[in-house]
Order: structure tokens, then C-alpha cells, then sequence
């Protein structure tokens, strides 16, 4: 059964419910599902932790997954990268999920739909400025719009505009295109080619989890810590590099 | 593309939620348990390491000990040993003095034994030669071996030196002018008359003679006068046969 038609561009388009202006489409729907999942298997894995040598396979799993997320957000924010674990470790997981369960037959991406992509980048575009007033002040935050001098203001509001745009065009696109792609070839391929596409989509998945956790990391640290611009451009350029091969 | 103004801020809620959620269930948790995990693993490292300083410590400290134990060991075993050898030498000194002592004594009683031994040898060999000659000396006694002995004393009594005589002269006068002649046999008057005048011719006049028959001098004759002697008999022969005899079983004894 095909939730959302090869015509439908979005499952925002899939209604389930509706009264009046409320509604519940597909993409809530799903998101609702992801969401669930994650957090019922964290509580079920975190109710009995173990804080000795011994501890059971799926902590194991959930320590790994979250060193590697706290690794890559210290390699960037050199101190106190432990406050940001909840906004990036989330965005990455909920994404990387989501992308993950596409091999599920029936089960429709909530990040196929921009919508769902565009409220991801709205709350990186509203937790960037929070984290760098916190943590260099109002003041020192908006000097940084200035420099190298005035004329750059409407320079860093074109790029904070443009950049979560980005975000958001970036990661809809990969992964819409790709269920259209997979579908339109079920359609006219033989077996064998969409599986290969389907494994490709997995790893699509996971680079794009990954780069949007990673940009979005990179512009808060560049946010926060305006001293070290020569790394966070480094490390943007890197980064953008990769969604560039990736795309 | 139409957005659906609704829905992204019910997904704006929704993923805030899940940030929220995922704080309070992963996060948080799973953060926790990690520090505190290497927070112990750093604790028991330190105190592992504390516990490895000391027990090098110990094990140095037991070394050392160990060191001076086998130092104190070895100097008391040689100290041991040297008061072992004194005390040795001390007692073998002893012994070898006990066992001189007891040596030197037993050769003493040896001496002794061997001594009386001899002493009683030559008793026994003396009376049974006495017996034996004097036996065959009875047997053989005839007038002409009894006058050769008389003839022989005769001799004797002619070959005394003028000091011998003078001394057996003083003699006679001081006992009362009486001589005694005894003799193993009886000696006949002729005989008797070859005696006085033998013994007036060397020595003097004036005296008496009485003649005893004295089977105690072997095979012989002997002339008595206070404290002075003339004689010849078997007995000094076997007297000098009991010597030979007797320093021929000493050479034997002392062969074995």
C-alpha cells in the first residue's frame, strides 16, 4: 500500500484527521512514530543503568552511539561541548531514524517532508543566536554581524537566512528525491537494482544525519566561540564538502 | 511548496519534546552512568596504583629483611660452626688424654700382669727344673759325680783370693770358730779330711767343721760361716737356665 502517491510530493499531503485548522497528516503522524521509538527504547534501556564494568548489550549501544556524538561535539567546541549533546544528539538521532525506517515497508520518512525539515532548521536557525548571547553576552554576539565592519550586517543576515535554508532544502531534497527515485525505478526495474538503491538510501541517511548535526554544530561553535574563525571555516568548508559528495 | 504553518509548529513542538524526552531519558542517564563509570575506573586505577606502590614497598621492606635475616643467618651458622670445632678439638683433646690416661694405665697393668706373670712363670719353671734335675741327680747320685763335686769345691775353695779368705777368716772368728759344710749327700771321712785340710791350708786353723745333710742343695755342696759363702750346686746352673728360659718367652710374647 503506497501512503504517499508518486504524485504527492510531501506526506504533508497525506491528511488522516482533520478539524478545522488542526490537522494530522502523515508526517506527524510518523514523526509521532520515530519519536516514540526513541524514547520508549531509551527509557526501556536507561530505567536499569549500570554505572559498573558489567553492563547489558544495549547500554553498551546507547554509550557508544553517544560518545561518538560527544566526541564530534567536542572536537568542535573544545570545552563544554556536553550542553549541546541534547540539541545535536537529538537532531541526529530523530533524522537518522527516520532516514533508517524508510527500509520499513509502509513507513514514510518524516523528513521527506520540508516541512518537518524546515522546523529542524528553524530551531538550529533560534538555538544558534541562544547559545552564543549565553555564552558571550547580547552585545558581543551582535558585534559579530559587524565585522569586519558595518557594511557585512546584511552579509550575516543573508548568510543565517540563507544557511538554514540550506539546512532545510538540503536534507528534504535528499531524502524526498530518493523515495521518488526508489519508487519510479520499483516501478520499472526489475528486484535486484532497488534493493542496491535501497542500501544506498541507508547510507544517504545516515551522511545526511549526520551533516545536518554537524553544520548545525558548526554554527553554534562558530556562534559561541568567535575566536577561533580560522577553525570553524575549516571545519564548515569540510563539512559542506562532504554534503557536496553526498548530494 | 505550500507549508502547512500548523504542522511545523506542531513538528517544532514535537521535536523540542523529543529534545526534552531524550534529555531526560538518554542523555542524562547515559552521561551519568559514563562519568561515573571512569570516575570509578580512575579510582580503582589510583587505588590500584596505590596498592602496587605498596606492596613494592612491602616486598622492598621484605627484601631487605630477607637480606639481613640471611646475613644474620650465615654469620651466626659461622660463628656456630667455629665455637662447633673449638668445642670439637676441646673434647677430642679430652678424650685423646682420657684415652692416654686409660692407655698408660692399662699398659701399667699390663706391665704389671706381664710381671707377675713372669715372676710366676719362673717360680713354676724354676720348681719344676728343681724337681726335675734334682730328681734325675738323685737318680744319677753315685760316690763319683758326689766326689767330683767335692773335688770341684775343693777348687774353690784353693782358688779364693788372699781378700776372700781374709774376709771368711774374720768370719769364722766371729762365729764362735764353727763352719758349716752342707751337702745334698753324705760325705765320707776321707772326703771330709780333703775339706779341712783345703780350708786350713787357704784360710785358718782353730775351727770346727760340721757337716749337715742338707737335700736343699741340689746336687752340691756349700760352705756357711756368718754371712759368708762357699758353694757349688745345681742351683746357680738353673737359676741361669730359668733366666734364659724366661727371656725367651718374653721375646715370644712380644713376637705375637
Amino acid at each position: 500500500m503506497e501512503i504517499v502517491q508518486i504524485n504527492q510530493i510531501s506526506p504533508d499531503q497525506v491528511i488522516i484527521w482533520s478539524w478545522g485548522f488542526i490537522k494530522i497528516n502523515a508526517t506527524i503522524l510518523y514523526t509521532w512514530l520515530v519519536m516514540a521509538i526513541l524514547v520508549v527504547g531509551s527509557w526501556l534501556v536507561t530505567r536499569n543503568l549500570s554505572s559498573e564494568i558489567n553492563v547489558s548489550r544495549w547500554q553498551h549501544f546507547l554509550e557508544v552511539v553517544i560518545s561518538v556524538i560527544r566526541g564530534e561535539i567536542n572536537e568542535m567546541a573544545k570545552k563544554g561541548g556536553d550542553k549541546y549533546i541534547p540539541l545535536i544528539g537529538t537532531l541526529f538521532l530523530f533524522i537518522g531514524l527516520s532516514n533508517i525506517l524508510v527500509v520499513v515497508p509502509g513507513f514514510v520518512a518524516p523528513t521527506s517532508s520540508i516541512t518537518t525539515t524546515a522546523s529542524l532548521a528553524i530551531c538550529v536557525f533560534v538555538a544558534v543566536p541562544m547559545y552564543g548571547i549565553s555564552q558571550n553576552g547580547l552585545l558581543h554576539y551582535l558585534k559579530e554581524y559587524f565585522q569586519p565592519n558595518f557594511i557585512f550586517f546584511p552579509f550575516h543576515v543573508m548568510g543565517e537566512i540563507s544557511r538554514t535554508l540550506a539546512l532545510t532544502v538540503r536534507l528534504f531534497g535528499n531524502i524526498m528525491s530518493h523515495e521518488k527515485v526508489v519508487g519510479i525505478l520499483l516501478a520499472v526495474t526489475p528486484l535486484l537494482f532497488p534493493i542496491i538503491m535501497q542500501a544506498l538510501g541507508l547510507l544517504i541517511g545516515i551522511i545526511q544525519a549526520y551533516i545536518f548535526a554537524i553544520l548545525s554544530m558548526v554554527y553554534i561553535a562558530s556562534a559561541t566561540s568567535a575566536h577561533e574563525e580560522g577553525h570553524k571555516h575549516e571545519e564548515l568548508h569540510k563539512a559542506e564538502a562532504s554534503q557536496g559528495i553526498a548530494a | 511548496m505550500h507549508i502547512d504553518w500548523f504542522v511545523l509548529g506542531c513538528q517544532i513542538f514535537n521535536f523540542l519534546l523529543l529534545v526534552y524526552l531524550l534529555k531526560r531519558f538518554l542523555y542524562g542517564r547515559i552521561l551519568k552512568a559514563m562519568d561515573e563509570r571512569e570516575a570509578k575506573i580512575a579510582a580503582r586505577f589510583s587505588e590500584a596504583r596505590e596498592i602496587k606502590e605498596k606492596a613494592a614497598e612491602a616486598a622492598e621492606l621484605y627484601d631487605k629483611r630477607n637480606r639481613q635475616l640471611a646475613e644474620k643467618s650465615e654469620q651466626m651458622l659461622n660463628e656456630a660452626s667455629l665455637a662447633a670445632e673449638t668445642r670439637r678439638k676441646e673434647l677430642m683433646e679430652k678424650v685423646r688424654e682420657e684415652v692416654d690416661a686409660i692407655k698408660t694405665r692399662w699398659q701399667t697393668m699390663l706391665a704389671r700382669e706381664k710381671e707377675a706373670f713372669f715372676q710366676d712363670l719362673r717360680g713354676r719353671a724354676a720348681r719344676e727344673i728343681y724337681a726335675t734335675a734334682r730328681k734325675a741327680l738323685a737318680d744319677l747320685g753315685n760316690a763319683e759325680l758326689e766326689e767330683q763335686i767335692v773335688a770341684e769345691f775343693i777348687r774353690r775353695v784353693q782358688g779364693l783370693d788372699s781378700e776372700k779368705s781374709k774376709e771368711i777368716r774374720k768370719a769364722i772368728t766371729g762365729g764362735g770358730n764353727k763352719v758349716v759344710v752342707q751337702s745334698a749327700f753324705d760325705i765320707s771321712p776321707d772326703t771330709q779330711a780333703k775339706i779341712e785340710q783345703a780350708l786350713k791350708k787357704q784360710i785358718s786353723n782353730g775351727f770346727t767343721v760340721r757337716y749337715i745333710k742338707q737335700p736343699d742343695v741340689v746336687s752340691g755342696i756349700e760352705l756357711r760361716v756368718n754371712g759368708h759363702k762357699i758353694a757349688w750346686s745345681l742351683n746357680e746352673y738353673l737359676e741361669t737356665l730359668v733366666e734364659n728360659l724366661t727371656e725367651v718367652i718374653q721375646k715370644e710374647a712380644h713376637a705375637a
